[in-house]
C-alpha cells in the first residue's frame, strides 16, 4: 500500500492560483513543478495540489476555497511566500500527500455541494460590486496561513465548515431539496470530527472562520429558497434570450477568472454566453480596494531588471498555450526561465531568436491566430490602449517576442479593466482568450464596472 | 464470398488482442510522457518521464471520482467508458499477420460505424457533467466531426474501390506483390491519418480538451473516470494506427519476419509518430477547421476517390 | 463468426468494470464526492446543461446530405472496377453536383462561424 501511494504522488497535477502582482512566484512554482516531472492541472478536478502563490485578499481567498472544494482528494494546498523556495513547498506537498489516513479522514468529512451552494449564494450574488464586506472576519481567519504550511491547509477547511454548520438549518425549511435529509446528520458527525482535527494542529485561527461566516449563513438561507421548483439542486436553469439569429437560446452565465489557468491574475469576467459566443461581458478585479494598500509593485531581489521581457515572455508562454501548441509554450518557458533566473544576456538572446523564428515559421499557428479580433490606430487610441496592440493576434504574438528582445524593458503600465468586455464580446470563448493573452496584460487598472453589449 | 484471405482464430485469443492493444497504450503513453519531461527539462530523477503511464494510473485510481451537481451520472461515465470499448472494438477487425478475431465482409464499414460511435461518446463525457466548460468542450468536438468525418470516410473508400472489397483482409491481401495503398493513394493516407489523430481527440484536434476551457471535456473528471477516459483516448489512437496498417500499409507483407511482427512493427511505427506529433503543432481551432475540411481536404480525397477508380478501370 | 467479436466486447466491457471495482478498494474513499461544477472559483448562476446555440447548424445540414451519400459510395466502391467507366462518370456527377452545392453554401457563408 506504501509502495502504491508512493508511486501515486510521483506524478501530482499542480494547480496554481496567483495572487496579483506575484507572477514570480507563479512562474517559480510552475518551474518547480515541470523539473521535477510533474504536471500542471487546468481544472481542480485534476489536480491533486492546490498551490496558491502569494498571499490572497479576501475575495481571491474565498475563490480559493470553492475550488479546493471541488478537489476531489488526495488533496493538499499550500500556500507560497514570494520568497519562499518553490521546490521546498512542493517536497513538503508530496510528503503531505502521501498520509493516506489523513486523507481518508479528509474524504470522510467533505461537505456535499447542495450545501456548499446554499450557504455561499446570500453572498455570491453581491460578490460582483461589494464583494468581501461581509467576509471580512473570515478572512482575518485564514491570513494566518502563510505562517506553515500544515495549517493553511487545514484552515480552509474550517472555513468551509462553518459555512456548512449554517447550511443545515436551511435544510431544515428546505427539504425538497435533493441530496438533503440523510446527509444532514451525518455532516453533523464530521463536523464534530473537523473540530477535533483542528485542534490537533492547533490551528486556532479557523474558528475565527466559524464566527466570520455565521453572519452569512443567515443570509443564505433566506437566498436558498427563492425559486425552489425552477432550480433543480438549488442552480437556477438557464433561461432564455434573443440570439444574432434572432432564435431563442439559452444565456449562460459563467465567470472567467480569478483562478484559471493562463489567466491574468485578479482578474474577473463575467460573460454572457449563448453557445459558446460571448455576447455580453463585465470585467472586475478582485479584492480592487485591498489590493491597491498591500500589492503594488512587487520588489524582489531581481525586480526591476529582467521584469519586462520576462513578464512579455511569461504572457507569450500563456498565448502559445491556448493556442494548443505545447512545444512551443515549453521553449518559451523555458527562455522566461532563463531571463529570470537572470543567466548572461547573449545566451538568452539567442535562446529567444530561436523561439521567435519558430514560431514565425509555422503556418499552422498564422493560419489559427490570423484575422482574431485586428486592432488599428484609432481604434486604440479612442480606448486608450498602447500602441503596440496595433493588428489582429498574430500580430501582437509577434510583437510580444519582438518587445521580448529589448532587455531593458520595464513592465508595461497598467491596461485600462474597463475596455476588456469591448474586446471580447462577439467572440467565442477561444477567441477571446486568445485575444485576452495577445495584450500582454502586466498589470490591470480598474475602472468601473462596464457593460457592453452584441449589438454595439 | 469465396475463400478468406484470413483464418478467423478461436474467440479465446481476444484476450491476446486487447492484451496487445494495452501493451500500446502503454508504449504510448511512455513515450508521450518522456516527450513531455523532455520539453519541460525535468530533472533525471524524474526518470525521463518513461514510467509516468504507470505513476498516472497509480495516482488516478487512488484519486477520489466526482460526481457534479444534477449530472448525468450514467451517460457522463459511458461516454468515458465507452471509449476503451469503441477502440477494442475497432481492433476486432484488423487482421493480425493471416489471423482476425472478426473477419466481416464489411469490416472497414465496421471501422467507419465504430469512429462514429466516438462523436456521440466525447459528445456525453462533455454534456453530461453538467459543466459549463465541459459542454463547450463537448460542443467544440463536434464541430471538429464536421469538418474530419467526410474526408475520413472518402479516405476509407479508396483503398476499397482497389481491393474492390469491404473485408479488411482482402484489402491487406490486394497489395500483396504490389505498392502499397498508402504509397499510391497518398492523399487519402493523409487524410486518414487526421481522422484517425482527430477521433482520439490527440494534438491539433484536442480542442475539446483545450487549455482554454480548463480542459474541457475533461473539466470534471477525475479518478477512475479520467483514467478511463486517457486511456480510451490512447486506445483509440492505437487502433486507429492498427487500421491503417491492413488498408494502406500492406499488412503483414515485409521481408524475413512474420507478418504479425510486421504488422506490429508498422502499427508501432505509425502510433508513435502521432504521439510525436502531438506537441509539434498548433491546436486546429474547429471554425476554421471545417472550412479546410470542406473545402480542401473533401475536394482532394474525392479527386483522390476518382483516380483510384479511374487507374483500376483502366487497369482492367 | 460473432464469437470473436462478442468475445471482444465482453472482454472490454469486464476490463472497464474490473477497473471500477479496483478503484474502489484503492481510491482514498470509494463513494464520488458531491462538487459544483468548476467555474473559475465561482458558483455556477445556471445549470450549464440548456438550449446550446450551435453556430454551426447550417453545416450539419450539409453534412448529412453526404453522409447519407455514404450509403451509395461503399457499396458503389466495391463494384466500380468491374462495372466500368459508366460507373465512375455516374457516381461523380451525382458526387459534383452534392460538392456544387456544398460551394454554394460556402459562398453564403455557411461553413463560417460567427
Amino acid at each position: 500500500m506504501d509502495a502504491f501511494a508512493r508511486s501515486a504522488t510521483r506524478r501530482a497535477h499542480v494547480l496554481l492560483v496567483e495572487v496579483p502582482g506575484q507572477w514570480r512566484t507563479r512562474a517559480a512554482v510552475e518551474r518547480a513543478v515541470l523539473t521535477r516531472g510533474w504536471s500542471l492541472a487546468m481544472s481542480p478536478a485534476d489536480a491533486d495540489v492546490l498551490a496558491v502563490c502569494g498571499r490572497p485578499r479576501p475575495q481571491l481567498e474565498k475563490a480559493t476555497g470553492l475550488v479546493w472544494h471541488q478537489m476531489s482528494g488526495p488533496r493538499v494546498r499550500v500556500d507560497v511566500a514570494d520568497d519562499a523556495p518553490a521546490a521546498e513547498a512542493l517536497d513538503q506537498a508530496q510528503a503531505r500527500l502521501l498520509g493516506t489516513e489523513h486523507h481518508r479522514h479528509d474524504s470522510d468529512s467533505r461537505p456535499v455541494a447542495a450545501h456548499l451552494l446554499s450557504a455561499n449564494k446570500g453572498h455570491d450574488q453581491e460578490s460582483l460590486n461589494h464583494g468581501s464586506m461581509d467576509h471580512g472576519d473570515g478572512d482575518d481567519g485564514t491570513m494566518r496561513h502563510d505562517g506553515g504550511d500544515e495549517s493553511g491547509g487545514e484552515g480552509m477547511d474550517h472555513g468551509s465548515m462553518g459555512h456548512e454548520s449554517m447550511d443545515r438549518g436551511d435544510e431544515g425549511d428546505g427539504t425538497m431539496r435533493h441530496d438533503g435529509g440523510d446527509e444532514g446528520g451525518g455532516e453533523g458527525m464530521d463536523h464534530g470530527s473537523m473540530g477535533h482535527e483542528s485542534m490537533d494542529h492547533g490551528g486556532h485561527g479557523g474558528h475565527g472562520g466559524h464566527g466570520g461566516n455565521g453572519g452569512n449563513g443567515g443570509n443564505g438561507g433566506n437566498g436558498g429558497n427563492g425559486g425552489m421548483e425552477m432550480a433543480p439542486g438549488g442552480i437556477a436553469l438557464a433561461e432564455g434570450g434573443e440570439d444574432r439569429d434572432g432564435l431563442e437560446m439559452d444565456v449562460l452565465y459563467v465567470r472567467l477568472g480569478p483562478v484559471l489557468p493562463h489567466w491574468p491574475a485578479g482578474l474577473v469576467l463575467r460573460c454572457a454566453l449563448q453557445g459558446d459566443v460571448i455576447t455580453e461581458a463585465q470585467a472586475e478585479i478582485l479584492d480592487a480596494e485591498t489590493q491597491q494598500r498591500h500589492a503594488g509593485p512587487t520588489a524582489g531581489p531581481a525586480a526591476g531588471l529582467a521584469a519586462g521581457p520576462a513578464r512579455i515572455l511569461d504572457n507569450t508562454v500563456s498565448l502559445l498555450a491556448l493556442a494548443g501548441w505545447e512545444d512551443a509554450a515549453a521553449e518559451a518557458r523555458r527562455v522566461r526561465d532563463a531571463v529570470l533566473e537572470g543567466g548572461d544576456r547573449a545566451s538568452c538572446a539567442v535562446k529567444l531568436d530561436r523561439l521567435r523564428a519558430k514560431v514565425a515559421r509555422s503556418r499552422v499557428l498564422r493560419w489559427s491566430l490570423r484575422g482574431i479580433r485586428p486592432l488599428g490606430h484609432e481604434e486604440l487610441e479612442r480606448h486608450g490602449l498602447p500602441p503596440h496592440l496595433d493588428g489582429d493576434t498574430y500580430d501582437r504574438l509577434l510583437g510580444m517576442l519582438e518587445r521580448a528582445g529589448d532587455s531593458n524593458g520595464k513592465l508595461a503600465s497598467p491596461l485600462p479593466l474597463d475596455k476588456l468586455p469591448h474586446l471580447v464580446t462577439g467572440l467565442d470563448l477561444a477567441a477571446a482568450r486568445l485575444v485576452i493573452a495577445s495584450l500582454d496584460v502586466h498589470e490591470l487598472q480598474p475602472g468601473h464596472v462596464h457593460d457592453e453589449t452584441s449589438g454595439a | 464470398m469465396s475463400e478468406p484471405s484470413v483464418t478467423t482464430v478461436a474467440p479465446a485469443w481476444a484476450l491476446a488482442a486487447v492484451a496487445i492493444l494495452g501493451a500500446l497504450v502503454v508504449l504510448a503513453a511512455a513515450l508521450d510522457g518522456a516527450l513531455t519531461a523532455r520539453g519541460n527539462d525535468a530533472a533525471s530523477g524524474a526518470g525521463g518521464g518513461v514510467a509516468t503511464p504507470l505513476w498516472e494510473a497509480a495516482r488516478l485510481m487512488r484519486q477520489r471520482r466526482r460526481r457534479t451537481v444534477e449530472a448525468d451520472g450514467m451517460l457522463w461515465r459511458l461516454g468515458g467508458a465507452g471509449l476503451v470499448v469503441t477502440a477494442v472494438l475497432m481492433v476486432a477487425v484488423v487482421p493480425l499477420g493471416e489471423w482476425t478475431i472478426f473477419d466481416l465482409d464489411v469490416g472497414v464499414m465496421w471501422f467507419n460505424a465504430m469512429d462514429v460511435m466516438v462523436w456521440a461518446l466525447v459528445w456525453l463525457t462533455g454534456w453530461g457533467a453538467n459543466s459549463a466548460h465541459s459542454l463547450v468542450g463537448g460542443y467544440r468536438f463536434l464541430a471538429h466531426g464536421l469538418g474530419y468525418e467526410l474526408p475520413l470516410m472518402f479516405a476509407l473508400v479508396a483503398p476499397v474501390i482497389a481491393a474492390e472489397s469491404l473485408n479488411v483482409g482482402r484489402v491487406a491481401a490486394a497489395q500483396e506483390n504490389s505498392l502499397w495503398f498508402g504509397l499510391w493513394m497518398p492523399v487519402a493516407f493523409l487524410v486518414y491519418c487526421l481522422g484517425v489523430v482527430a477521433f482520439s481527440v490527440w494534438g491539433p484536434f484536442a480542442p475539446a480538451l483545450g487549455a482554454d476551457i480548463a480542459s474541457g471535456v475533461g473539466a470534471e473528471l477525475s479518478g477512475v473516470d479520467r483514467l478511463v477516459f486517457e486511456v480510451g483516448r490512447y486506445a483509440l489512437l492505437a487502433a486507429g494506427s492498427a487500421f491503417a496498417v491492413p488498408m494502406f500499409l500492406g499488412g503483414g507483407a515485409g521481408p524475413l519476419l512474420p507478418g504479425w511482427t510486421w504488422v506490429l512493427i508498422k502499427t508501432v511505427s505509425l502510433l508513435l509518430l502521432f504521439i510525436w506529433l502531438r506537441r509539434r503543432l498548433p491546436a486546429l481551432r474547429p471554425d476554421k477547421f471545417m472550412e479546410l475540411g470542406w473545402m480542401v481536404l473533401l475536394p482532394a480525397v474525392l479527386v483522390q476517390d476518382l483516380v483510384v477508380a479511374v487507374v483500376m478501370v483502366w487497369r482492367g | 463468426m460473432f464469437d470473436g467479436i462478442i468475445t471482444m466486447a465482453a472482454i472490454a466491457l469486464a476490463g472497464v468494470g474490473s477497473i471500477y471495482l479496483l478503484h474502489g478498494i484503492t481510491a482514498i474513499n470509494a463513494d464520488p464526492l458531491a462538487v459544483l461544477p468548476f467555474q473559475s472559483g465561482w458558483q455556477p448562476e445556471q445549470h450549464a446543461l440548456s438550449r446550446y446555440h450551435v453556430r454551426w447548424y447550417l453545416a450539419t445540414l450539409l453534412f448529412l446530405a453526404f453522409d447519407v451519400e455514404m450509403l451509395f459510395m461503399y457499396p458503389w466502391a466495391v463494384v466500380v472496377a468491374e462495372l466500368g467507366a459508366t460507373a465512375i462518370i455516374e457516381m461523380f456527377l451525382f458526387l459534383g453536383a452534392l460538392f456544387v452545392g456544398v460551394v454554394w453554401a460556402w459562398r453564403e457563408g455557411g461553413l463560417r462561424w460567427v
